[in-house]
């Protein structure tokens, strides 16, 4: 009889099989990854409610590979937190992961998406969220007119009700018909 | 009102999301919690409920210490409102699964939900009996769930190639990444094959070997042309035995039958399996995504950024390919689109049908030339061996010619590179029809060995090709580009790798019924394919700069290994219906080789009734009839796909005015709060009104059928005097939807009608 470490309970891998769209494996999969951020915090085993109680901080996610070179890391963790700052829970991590993952289905990545790029959190991609997403996109390369063209275009393209700026039904009409919307975006854990 | 409440019919339980046509309950409990959802678009009581729901979570403070408490309260009572996801049998429990999924919470929200909504469901459920069959068809079904959840852990657990293939993602793109878990699949589907070969024929024939052995001596060149020394031995068709072996124990084990059922189970399988992971990739990247390319700059920067880079390197990159892109975008919306006259037309059509001419004319040529080096007798020993190395280069050369050749017509990019695609996958396809056909057709004794042979040299050729020149060519372009460093380095061509493996794919469905081993070869040079492919990926190639649609291209490439598998498959059946076997190999006693299952296995000259049935079934006009249903059907869904798609239009054409409407109406309302009367409907009294001249200018038409015609919107009132805006000169850009997009781009009517009256009033 090894000292086997527990990671998580029967009951807490049912709920996070549930309630996500991994399986068994990939959940400790992304634990490992979890982990491996700042190994003296997070402890081996999970069992008792350390999975929505223990925070990493938000300039420690940011130095996960898969979010390093992302233009738009900081505000990923500040929509999956769960009090908005960006400093992640072990649960909060795995939705982020979940979402990103290959099985979820599109609309869930479209409203995370438009989260995402709301960059001000007011329910709408405005003219300024358009704006600093190109910027972020391109780094920095575009001149500031040639960026205001592109977000005019934007919103010629996808503002339906022409309030001039994007809501969620105009923004999941744009990306349900973009064949490579999954495709980008995505995060293989 | 009618209730939003919508019925769902309950579906058996299925475990991925993918699979089950959208669950609606799961849609509606999910759409009532996204905030910003706004209200516009919904009924009046929908909007009543959202807003009370969101009123209601937002109501919670988040900072009391049982806030989430509350919150996940007001989530269960709202699924409870749903009696479908409330009872307790495996579907209900399915259902709730999927709305707990959908669920826009987070995830430790989500646990609380879960917890409280067992809770609830346990407490209300009223144990009504189940019927017998009922209670059979549940069990059946969760064990069936359970046992496809298990399969895929297990095949979860043993994949292959995962961390690999997720660095090479991270540096070269997404893109890149697809031709690996192409050759990744191909690679895990010929293990299979080999695995079902080596079980079923080889092991056999090995024991009946064992009993009668026989020595051979081999040479190197025998190695390579399968001649000589290998040329009775597992590898080929000829040295299978035709008979009943009998082994040590009394058991017999007959071999024809076995190589026939193996071969058919392995083809007519895999050609299955094939189909439909073509049909489901088709659905998915095709025909969810149609008429979406009209949005060009949205999708560039919603979808422009790819999540999955991790090296800086590829982020940079992907930064300055966007830059690029951007650029181009903006100069074609300003450039002027020149008129092509009808004699550029005509031009145009006329290079690109000499062009492809050109190309099916120098085809043949090559197919003639290759029959006739095959028909010359041989000079020296090895004649077979010269003429498949020949055509093994004339293969790998071809695809860039082809690239070259394209540049010369007319297309656009996109389908400059389809056509490209179509051409080599053509000469691949063909040559290799011809090869079998010349051979079959040849009065060899034992032809069939003779095309195992040949297909296991031209697989070994192209190895020879593609494990050892093509990475020595990669390696020596990224040296001379290190050394002299313009422009880009070699990029890596996803196309003419991709094709490569598919003509591999295609030799190897070819070679399979001839040479029973050539799984295990191309299994083990797929196997060093990856390793090689991996390192002069990662040393020696940079990222495409511009990805065309990697998804679509996929698809078509899933679509190109099917239909090769559909020719040989048609080609071999052809064949062997008609013809025999008899000078080697398993199928020696059956006249017509068909006649294995007709007489061998069902017995049917001793069965009259049974063969009296078969013989019905394959009449033509059995089989015309069948055919004909298939086709009746297929028209039968193309027909309601297109009319599902015309009621998506009419829809859209919906939304769009009751965007309108919602304008018109928070004009009416500031105009009225400032004491104006909007609304009279008689002309000669207030032809100028807000209300009047919305109604029947923009309004009236379009409400006759929602036929919208586009010349009542708001630039056919006279503009003459208004401000240029730059938005207005936009050029009328490419758009495939025809012209009802450029009837609906509404650009603030109301704002038109608010200046003009201000300037009639003054």
């Amino acid at each position: 009889m090894g000292n086997k470490v527990v990671t998580f309970t029967e009951q807490q891998l049912e709920d996070y099989q549930d309630c996500t769209f991994f399986t068994r494996k990939e959940i400790l999969r992304v634990f490992k990854r979890f982990r491996d951020v700042n190994p003296e915090l997070i402890p081996k085993s999970m069992t008792e409610n350390q999975a929505h109680t223990i925070i990493l901080p938000v300039e420690e996610i940011e130095k996960l590979p898969d979010l390093k070179e992302n233009p738009f890391k900081r505000r990923i963790c500040q929509v999956f937190s769960h009090d908005g700052s960006g400093n992640l829970t072990f649960e909060d991590f795995l939705d982020m992961m979940s979402v990103f993952s290959e099985a979820a289905p599109r609309d869930i990545k479209a409203w995370y998406a438009f989260r995402i790029y709301d960059l001000d959190d007011d329910k709408y991609i405005g003219r300024e969220d358009l704006l600093e997403a190109t910027k972020l996109l391109t780094a920095g390369q575009l001149h500031e007119d040639e960026r205001e063209e592109i977000v005019t275009s934007v919103l010629d393209e996808a503002d339906v009700d022409g309030d001039g700026k994007l809501s969620f039904m105009d923004f999941e009409h744009v990306v349900a018909r973009a064949p490579d919307f999954v495709s980008t975006f995505h995060i293989r854990v | 009102m009618e209730d939003q409440v919508e019925d769902i019919e309950l579906r058996p339980a299925t475990v991925r999301r993918n699979l089950t046509i959208k669950n609606n309950v799961a849609r509606q409990v999910a759409i009532n919690f996204m905030p910003s959802r706004q209200a516009p678009y919904n009924t009046l009581r929908l909007r009543r409920v959202n807003s009370e729901n969101n009123a209601l979570l937002d109501a919670v403070a988040s900072d009391t210490p049982d806030a989430a408490n509350k919150q996940a309260d007001i989530i269960v009572r709202e699924m409870e409102l749903h009696t479908h996801l409330m009872q307790n049998d495996p579907v209900s429990e399915e259902l709730r699964r999927e709305a707990l999924r959908d669920l826009p919470q987070g995830l430790t929200m989500k646990r609380n939900v879960r917890a409280k909504l067992s809770a609830s469901v346990s407490l209300h459920s009223k144990r009504r009996p189940i019927s017998v069959l009922k209670r059979f068809q549940y069990r059946l079904s969760f064990a069936w769930k359970r046992t496809r959840e298990r399969f895929r852990d297990l095949i979860f657990s043993i994949q292959l190639w995962y961390e690999p293939i997720r660095i090479i993602e991270g540096h070269l793109g997404t893109a890149v990444g697809s031709y690996f878990h192409l050759l990744r699949w191909l690679f895990s589907l010929n293990l299979l094959l080999s695995g079902l070969v080596v079980c079923f024929l080889v092991v056999p024939q090995v024991l009946h070997d064992h009993n009668n052995s026989t020595t051979t001596d081999l040479g190197w060149l025998d190695i390579i042309s399968g001649k000589g020394g290998l040329e009775d031995s597992l590898l080929f068709y000829g040295h299978y035995h035709d008979g009943v072996i009998n082994g040590s124990l009394p058991l017999s084990y007959n071999m024809p039958f076995a190589y026939f059922f193996t071969m058919f189970c392995i083809y007519v399988g895999f050609f299955l399996v094939f189909c439909y992971r073509t049909a489901y990739s088709y659905r998915r990247n095709f025909i969810e995504t149609s008429g979406g390319l009209s949005n060009v700059f949205a999708n560039k920067v919603f979808c422009g950024w790819d999540f999955g880079i991790v090296s800086a390197h590829a982020a940079s990159l992907n930064a300055a390919s966007l830059f690029n892109e951007f650029k181009e975008l903006l100069s074609e919306k300003y450039k002027v689109k020149v008129k092509r006259s009808l004699c550029m037309k005509i031009f145009e059509y006329t290079v690109n049908t000499i062009v492809w001419v050109t190309v099916l004319g120098s085809m043949m040529a090559l197919h003639y030339g290759v029959w006739a080096l095959r028909a010359m007798t041989t000079r020296t020993t090895n004649w077979n061996l010269l003429v498949s190395l020949i055509l093994t280069s004339v293969l790998a050369v071809c695809p860039l010619l082809f690239n070259f050749l394209v540049r010369l017509e007319f297309y656009r990019p996109r389908t400059s590179f389809y056509v490209t695609l179509a051409r080599t996958w053509l000469l691949d396809i063909t040559t290799l029809s011809l090869i079998f056909y010349y051979w079959a057709k040849s009065s060899t004794k034992c032809w069939e060995t003779v095309l195992g042979q040949e297909a296991y040299r031209l697989v070994l050729l192209d190895s020879v090709v593609s494990l050892l020149l093509l990475p020595a060519v990669e390696f020596v372009r990224i040296l001379i580009f290190k050394l002299n460093p313009k422009g880009t380095g070699p990029e890596f061509n996803i196309a003419y790798n991709s094709l490569t493996l598919i003509y591999n794919q295609a030799l190897l469905w070819l070679g399979l019924l001839f040479s029973p081993l050539l799984a295990v070869a191309v299994t083990i040079k797929f196997f060093l394919l990856f390793y090689i492919k991996r390192v002069s990926v990662l040393r020696a190639c940079r990222p495409a700069r511009k990805v065309w649609r990697a998804a679509q291209t996929q698809t078509v490439l899933y679509m190109f290994v099917t239909l090769s598998l559909f020719t040989t498959l048609f080609g071999i059946g052809v064949l062997f219906l008609a013809s025999t076997s008899d000078a080697c190999g398993p199928f020696r006693q059956y006249v017509p080789v068909i006649a294995v299952i007709g007489e061998g296995v069902l017995g049917l000259s001793t069965h009259q009734t049974l063969n009296a049935i078969i013989t019905f079934i394959i009449r033509p006009g059995v089989i015309g009839f069948l055919f004909v249903a298939l086709c009746v059907s297929v028209y039968y869904m193309r027909a309601k796909s297109i009319a599902q798609r015309s009621m998506v239009d009419l829809l859209r054409q919906m939304l769009v005015l009751q965007a309108k409407d919602k304008d018109f109406l928070l004009t009416a309302i500031a105009k009225v709060s400032n004491g104006e009367w909007l609304y009279s409907p008689k002309p000669e009294e207030n032809a100028d009104s807000h209300t009047w001249r919305y109604l029947h200018e923009v309004r009236k038409p379009s409400n006759a059928g929602y036929h919208f015609d586009g010349s009542r919107l708001s630039h056919a009132f006279d503009r003459s005097d208004k401000p240029v805006r730059p938005r207005s000169e936009r050029p009328q850009s490419v758009r495939t939807d025809g012209d009802t997009d450029s009837s609906f781009s509404w650009q603030g009517s109301s704002n038109y009608l608010n200046d003009l009256e201000n300037r009639r009033m003054i």
